[in-house]
């Protein structure tokens, strides 16, 4: 996707001027409904794996919405980066736990906000539901499907909350474009979705344990290395599919509104044979019903395409680019892109580099907008935690919801079987 | 002919049970915060500090008194509980007269506490008032019910009175 300063700025306007006059825009507000308020401060919350997509996290849950009451993490390190982020945000500094049972007995919690490696989320958030917790869970939701489908039974049996942390469902750009664009048929009809999420680095964190003596075998790690490089192991992660392509996957579904019912993927570890499992090239064709075709790409070997969601339909196309910008051009006419500019004027606080936003940004050519990038992002995953909080408290529904969430995790899971079986399989 | 209809005893009733009805739900508005708004935004605890420090008019001394320790943690909820309680005696017809009494105490308390004497719109209000505000209007709605005995008419009060119900003594005075 590489388009010239006068396309940006065609398309940009583009996008805009389909918005103009429709009940999208109205979607930029939060919509709301007659009826009273409910009784309630704000959310009594613990964290669970303050590592970098928790500490994210941790760095927008704040009040009124939202209550920190205990951080839980099984690297002493990673709590005092917690703690940072709570005393730069001058917010109390609550209480340590390196076990989550022992934090879920002793704190009075009405939720859990966990972002753990993925192998653990089924079983972390289905105890915290079983004790009556509501969870909000990072992405993906569960390792396997067995998983998803564990916490989603949790959620219904214990009537909580349960929301899985795909911070686009509750973008305004994303919702404006969906409701305003897509769903409206202005793109004609659309075959064709192009998803890419490319980024020139590797993947693997360098750290010291926190102590000479520290063990993390108890959790399930061999090694210190495996617990801070879990990403790049099958034992706890679905790697690339999982921490990039289900975001623009779940898109796709959206878009779709179905899910893909087969995929045939390809990719293996070309550029850093270091011992890792995880594939640092990915490459995924997802067949959704009615000829409807999302093709997905990972790679860490260059970032110049940086990440995207493009809709190809007869009348039009849509590009999403890096969460911040939208770009609409009519089928037919010469350069024709948009942006709509959510992200404040101004200088936000810039979000520390995430498991989506890796610190690679100088080999990037669009650099120069890294800033306001972060800033929008940051934006929507604010929004996710207070309509969290806020569906908690008054039942407003989810933006995504477990099974929004399993759609996308499905074909991820599926994905990287694919990959491993070199075979096309339904999903 | 009589100068006042028929529908009157019912008309007071009515009025009645709508200011009830306003006392009740501002006063369960304030008890129940902090609360969320449907629309999903939170909203904090209230208190009666920010009215009472903005208080002018002769009492404004002791109203700001009132607005700072230990006296605004008595009062954030004395108000809220009496504006309930008188708000549901008032809806039931229970008590009456000592319902409309105390509404009729408040509501002067607040409209002294804020008598409007610009002539003009303010923040966060919906029109223009020149020293009658709907705080002094509800007042007069509350002295008329006090007046009426509305109790008698219809409520609760008249399974304390063992006097016959006001309706039927004018009925039988027509």
């Amino acid at each position: 996707m590489n388009l010239t300063p006068t396309q940006r700025e065609q398309g940009r306007r583009n996008f805009m001027k389909a918005l103009a006059g429709t009940p999208a825009l109205a979607a930029l507000a939060v919509t709301s409904y007659f009826r009273g308020p409910v009784k309630g401060g704000p959310l009594r919350v613990g964290f669970i794996g303050t590592g970098g997509q928790g500490r994210a996290l941790l760095g927008v849950a704040m009040p009124p919405f939202v209550d920190v009451r205990a951080l839980c993490d099984i690297n002493p390190a990673q709590l005092k980066l917690a703690d940072a982020i709570l005393e730069k945000n001058t917010l109390p500094v609550p209480r340590h736990y390196s076990d989550w049972k022992e934090m879920l007995a002793k704190e009075d919690l009405e939720a859990v906000i966990m972002a753990p490696p993925l192998f653990m989320h089924a079983d972390l958030a289905v105890a915290c539901l079983d004790a009556g917790k509501h969870v909000l869970c990072e992405k993906m939701m569960a390792w396997d499907v067995a998983g998803c489908e564990r916490m989603r039974d949790a959620a219904i049996r214990n009537k909580r909350v349960l929301e899985i942390g795909y911070q686009r469902f509750y973008s305004p750009l994303y919702t404006a474009a969906n409701d305003g664009i897509l769903q409206r048929g202005l793109l004609g009809e659309v075959y064709h979705a192009r998803l890419a999420w490319h980024r020139n680095g590797n993947w693997r964190r360098q750290g010291a344990p926190p102590s000479p003596d520290y063990d993390p075998s108890a959790w399930g790690y061999p090694t210190f290395e495996h617990l801070l490089n879990w990403r790049l192991y099958k034992k706890y992660s679905r790697g690339l599919f999982a921490e990039l392509g289900s975001h623009l996957l779940s898109i796709a579904s959206w878009v779709f509104g179905a899910g893909p019912e087969a995929v045939y993927a390809s990719g293996g570890v070309y550029r850093f044979k270091d011992g890792r499992e995880s594939a640092d090239h990915v490459y995924g064709t997802f067949e959704y019903p009615g000829g409807r075709t999302a093709v997905f790409s990972s790679i860490e070997s260059n970032a110049f395409d940086n990440y995207y969601e493009m809709f190809f339909g007869t009348k039009g196309t849509l590009i999403l680019s890096a969460e911040q910008e939208a770009f609409l051009f009519e089928e037919g006419s010469e350069g024709a892109p948009t942006t709509v500019a959510i992200a404040a004027a101004g200088p936000g606080p810039v979000l520390e580099s995430t498991e989506t936003q890796p610190g690679n940004r100088p080999t990037d050519p669009r650099a120069a907008s890294a800033a306001t990038q972060r800033f929008e992002r940051r934006t929507s995953t604010k929004l996710e935690i207070e309509r969290f909080a806020a569906a908690v408290r008054t039942g407003q529904p989810l933006a995504c919801g477990p099974d929004r969430a399993m759609i996308s995790a499905r074909a991820c899971i599926r994905a990287t079987e694919s990959l491993e079986q070199r075979a096309r399989l339904a999903i | 002919m009589t100068p006042v209809s028929k529908w009157a005893p019912a008309c007071l009733v009515l009025l009645r049970t709508l200011i009830g009805w306003h006392f009740l739900y501002e006063g369960y508005f304030k008890l129940i915060q902090p609360a969320w708004s449907a629309a999903g935004a939170p909203l904090p605890p209230w208190s009666a500090a920010g009215f009472l420090r903005a208080a002018s008019g002769p009492l404004a001394g002791a109203f700001h008194r009132m607005a700072e320790p230990p006296w605004i943690s008595i009062v954030d909820v004395a108000i809220p509980v009496a504006l309930a309680v008188i708000g549901v005696w008032l809806m039931l017809g229970l008590f009456t007269q000592w319902a409309a009494a105390g509404a009729l105490l408040l509501l002067l308390t607040f409209y002294v506490a804020a008598v409007p004497t610009t002539g003009e719109p303010e923040l966060r209000s919906e029109g223009a008032y020149l020293i009658v505000n709907k705080t002094l209007i509800e007042a007069g709605a509350v002295l008329v019910v006090l007046l009426s005995r509305t109790g008698r008419i219809a409520g609760l009060d008249r399974l304390l009175s063992k006097r016959a119900p006001i309706a039927r003594e004018s009925g039988a005075a027509a």
